[in-house]
């Protein structure tokens, strides 16, 4: 994020590393005392500059000879890490910096050579091109083109910086479009002047200079919210700082640095009327430095999150693994629970499909025995409509005759039509019971009475089967006003194929015409209807396979009927069982027992009504 | 012919509308028909009908006791009744069984009235005749009543065409004693021709020829 992150990060090491390694930082007292002063323009510059004041120094202190050392402030990291530097003279923003890194302590600041007040020498002034009436503000430079000299420079960029910042403008990230030329300073007014800048940034004062040394024509830049200051007889953009520091590295002795202070104090002001006060207080330039997080300030930006991180990286490691073993389980679980819900509603659907399916089947096999069992009956039906239908073919020859003869009595006419009459509706009495079994249809329970359930089966029985034998039927008294909830046609289906089964194997025994005998009664909250035979006796192997779909003993039987009628009747949450009359075997003969359970009592009307059967 | 008795046809069916209809239908046609609901009340009213040349229509398909189990028991009681069955077009099996019986006919329903009226009249005949018959055969039965056992026995050799010699040799007794028996029979019976005594016997009992 930021590149001077990792300057901090090795700079530290290298601070503390570096002052257990230094040297004794001075030698013999005839040993040149290395001073290290920044380089504004080039070394010559400096050299020229500097070189007097050191000049004037080695001549007040006897035995002393200071070096001078122009250094950038690469240069001056890289010496004062290395414990080689003995004093630095740098400026205001520089200085902190070394005074944060390095321990230096200022010993004597400069005054401008226009005022005399070191805490109020140093400014910055943003100059304009004096024919462009924009812009007149600080602020109004925002999206301008604005030339300085560097970054790191104090005067020459980084008070209007903080100007800037303070306004709210973020330079930095591009509401200002900056251009940085490099040293000299004379670029950055060339810029302007040329018009690849709307404005350049000066340190206070140079302006002035330039115009007196007719460097630049008098009135052809302005300064832009010029600051009038008694303190300093320059125009300023910004407040006023304290000016360049005289400062000493930690290792020099106390001695030195007093003699050192003592004769910068006193020395005469130089050839441009700076000299050297008392140190003034550099908060306002940490401040500064603090509002546009630089050195020494930087770690501000990486406080932000970085530094946190670096420092809380632990707990920050544990909250994000927990954050993330959530979300993952969040997602996990989400996913399981969206699965498992699809796999639910796919199997619901399923199990729906499967019971839609199931019931299509159960209609269509109800509907394929009741065909089945009427296929079986029928073989003997024409002889059943055959009664009814002879009966009205006679009546109607004989009152044919009887009418041509002319003895046709009333009596006699009477009682053939009334028979008649009642031959047809036994007639399409029967018709009917066929059809209602023929018929495909959806079950329908209703509360009906076991006992008339049982006696329209064996009338229906009767009906269908000419020449059935008896079945005699008997109802227990403990049946007396129970009510079973069933579809009637589905159990009298079922009677119906038990007494079909059962004159079936007194046929296999050649007892037709023995009675088949239907017994109710009730017992433990279920009525049982049996249907008993005295067939021939069955094998212990046809007795427990009498269930199975397609077992059959009988030549032409399907083997459906015991099967579905053993669906039906658990369909009703009933049991369809089968026993031989004798347990021991002696003798043949099963009985067929249809459990129902008893409907709770119904107040109103207990029995449907019931289609009257033949 | 002789003026016969009116002849009662006698219906058993368990269906009683089927009933009504063919009694209706028979006494549409001049007859007398009487109705019975079952098997058994037609044996137990059997001993005292009077045969008076009527029949017998019978449904074939009963419950409890069936039209051929009737059928049985008639004929084990030497029942003068002409059987007609009445059968579904189901019963071929047991309606030749039926025949087999000793079943005048039988008459699959439903039947034309015209069907019923031939086929009852047809019993009818049957039943007078054989009415004549067992008529001749009591006559005949008692005319031999009157003969004492060694005069039967006698009548019998002589019916197979023998001769006085032949029978005394066969019976181990004289010419003479044969020929007072035949004196005796011819007085009894009002021939001592063979011819005459051969039917004499046969009438009494079909089987009257062979050996005693």
């Amino acid at each position: 994020m930021s590149p001077r992150l990792p300057s901090l990060v090795l700079a530290l090491p290298l601070l503390f590393g570096g002052w257990g390694a230094v040297a004794a930082p001075t030698g013999p007292a005839t040993a040149p005392i290395p001073v290290g002063v920044l380089a504004v323009l080039d070394d010559q510059d400096t050299q020229r500059q500097w070189q007097p004041l050191l000049d004037g120094m080695s001549a007040a202190l006897p035995n002393r000879r200071l070096q001078l050392h122009p250094l950038d402030p690469a240069g001056m990291e890289r010496e004062l890490a290395a414990g080689r530097l003995a004093f630095v003279i740098t400026n205001p923003g520089h200085y902190v910096v070394i005074e944060a890194r390095h321990g230096a302590t200022r010993i004597a600041t400069q005054t401008a050579a226009e005022g005399g007040d070191p805490a109020h020498a140093v400014g910055s002034a943003v100059v304009v091109r004096a024919d462009r009436p924009l812009p007149r503000e600080l602020m109004d430079l925002k999206d301008h083109r604005v030339a300085a000299v560097a970054e790191q420079a104090f005067g020459g960029y980084q008070l209007v910086a903080a100007e800037w910042s303070r306004q709210g403008i973020d330079a930095e990230s591009g509401a200002v479009q900056r251009l940085f030329t490099g040293y000299p300073m004379t670029r950055v007014l060339d810029a302007v002047l040329q018009g690849q800048a709307d404005a350049a940034i000066l340190r206070t004062c140079l302006l002035e200079r330039w115009v007196r040394e007719g460097r630049v024509a008098a009135g052809a830049l302005r300064v832009v919210a010029a600051q009038p200051d008694s303190r300093l007889p320059c125009q300023s953009s910004t407040p006023l700082y304290p000016g360049w520091a005289f400062a000493a590295s930690p290792h020099v002795p106390p001695d030195l640095a007093r003699e050192v202070a003592l004769a910068l104090l006193t020395l005469a002001p130089d050839a441009q009327g700076t000299r050297w006060s008392v140190p003034a207080d550099y908060q306002r330039v940490h401040d500064v430095l603090r509002t546009l997080e630089v050195e020494p300030y930087a770690f501000l930006r990486a406080t932000r999150l970085e530094a946190l991180a670096r420092r809380y990286w632990f707990v920050l490691g544990a909250v994000l693994a927990v954050l993330a073993l959530g979300l993952l389980y969040t997602l996990r679980v989400e996913a399981l629970v969206k699965r498992r819900t699809a796999e639910l509603t796919r199997s619901l659907h399923e199990r729906d499909r499967l019971a839609r399916e199931l019931e299509k089947d159960q209609e269509a096999m109800d509907h394929l025995s009741r065909l089945s069992i009427l296929g079986e009956l029928s073989a003997t039906l024409g002889h059943e409509l055959n009664q009814p239908l002879a009966t009205i073919a006679n009546y109607a020859a004989s009152v044919q005759r009887r009418l041509t003869q002319g003895r046709l009595s009333d009596a006699a006419l009477q009682q053939a039509l009334q028979d008649i009459g009642s031959e047809a509706d036994r007639a399409a009495h029967i018709l009917e019971g066929i059809r209602a079994l023929a018929r495909k249809r959806v079950a329908q329970r209703r509360l009906s009475d076991p006992a008339q359930l049982a006696a329209e089966a064996v009338a229906l029985f009767r009906g269908l089967q000419a020449h059935a034998p008896e079945v005699r039927l008997q109802v227990h008294p403990s049946c007396q006003g129970l009510a079973v909830l069933v579809d009637a046609l589905q159990v009298q289906q079922v009677l119906l194929n038990l007494l079909k089964n059962a004159l079936d194997a007194h046929r296999a025994a050649s007892t037709d015409q023995a009675p088949l005998h239907c017994r109710l009664h009730a017992e433990a909250g279920q009525v049982c209807l049996a249907v008993e035979d005295a067939g021939p006796p069955l094998s212990h192997e046809q007795r427990s396979r009498l269930f199975e779909p397609f077992f059959t003993t009988k030549p032409d039987g399907l083997g459906l009927g015991l099967p579905i009628c053993r669906t039906i009747v658990e369909a009703h949450g009933g049991a369809l069982r089968a026993r031989p009359v004798d347990e021991l075997g002696r003798t043949g003969g099963m009985v067929f027992e249809v459990w129902l359970p008893v409907a709770p009592a119904d107040p109103g009307p207990s029995r449907t009504p019931q289609e009257p059967l033949p | 012919m002789t003026p016969r008795p009116v002849p009662v046809i006698h219906v058993v069916d368990d269906d009683a509308a089927f009933l009504r209809s063919v009694l209706f239908m028979l006494e549409g046609c001049g007859f007398e028909a009487a109705g019975h609901a079952t098997a058994e009340a037609f044996l137990d009213a059997a001993p005292a009908l009077a045969p008076s040349g009527g029949c017998l229509l019978l449904d074939i398909r009963m419950p409890r006791m069936s039209g051929l189990e009737l059928q049985r028991r008639l004929v084990e009681s030497g029942s003068p009744f002409p059987i007609v069955f009445m059968t579904g077009h189901g019963d071929i099996e047991q309606a030749v069984q039926a025949m087999k019986g000793g079943a005048l006919d039988f008459l699959q329903k439903p039947f034309k009235e015209q069907a019923l009226l031939d086929t009852v009249n047809r019993a009818v005949e049957a039943s007078v005749e054989r009415q004549r018959l067992r008529a001749r055969q009591a006559e005949a039965r008692a005319v031999l009543e009157r003969l004492s056992p060694r005069e039967r026995e006698v009548a019998r050799l002589l019916a197979l065409g023998l001769s006085n010699k032949e029978v005394a040799r066969d019976l181990d007794i004289s010419d003479h004693t044969v020929h007072v028996h035949r004196q005796r029979i011819t007085e009894k019976t009002g021939s001592g021709h063979a011819a005459d005594l051969a039917r004499l016997l046969l009438r009494a009992d079909p089987a009257g020829l062979d050996a005693g």
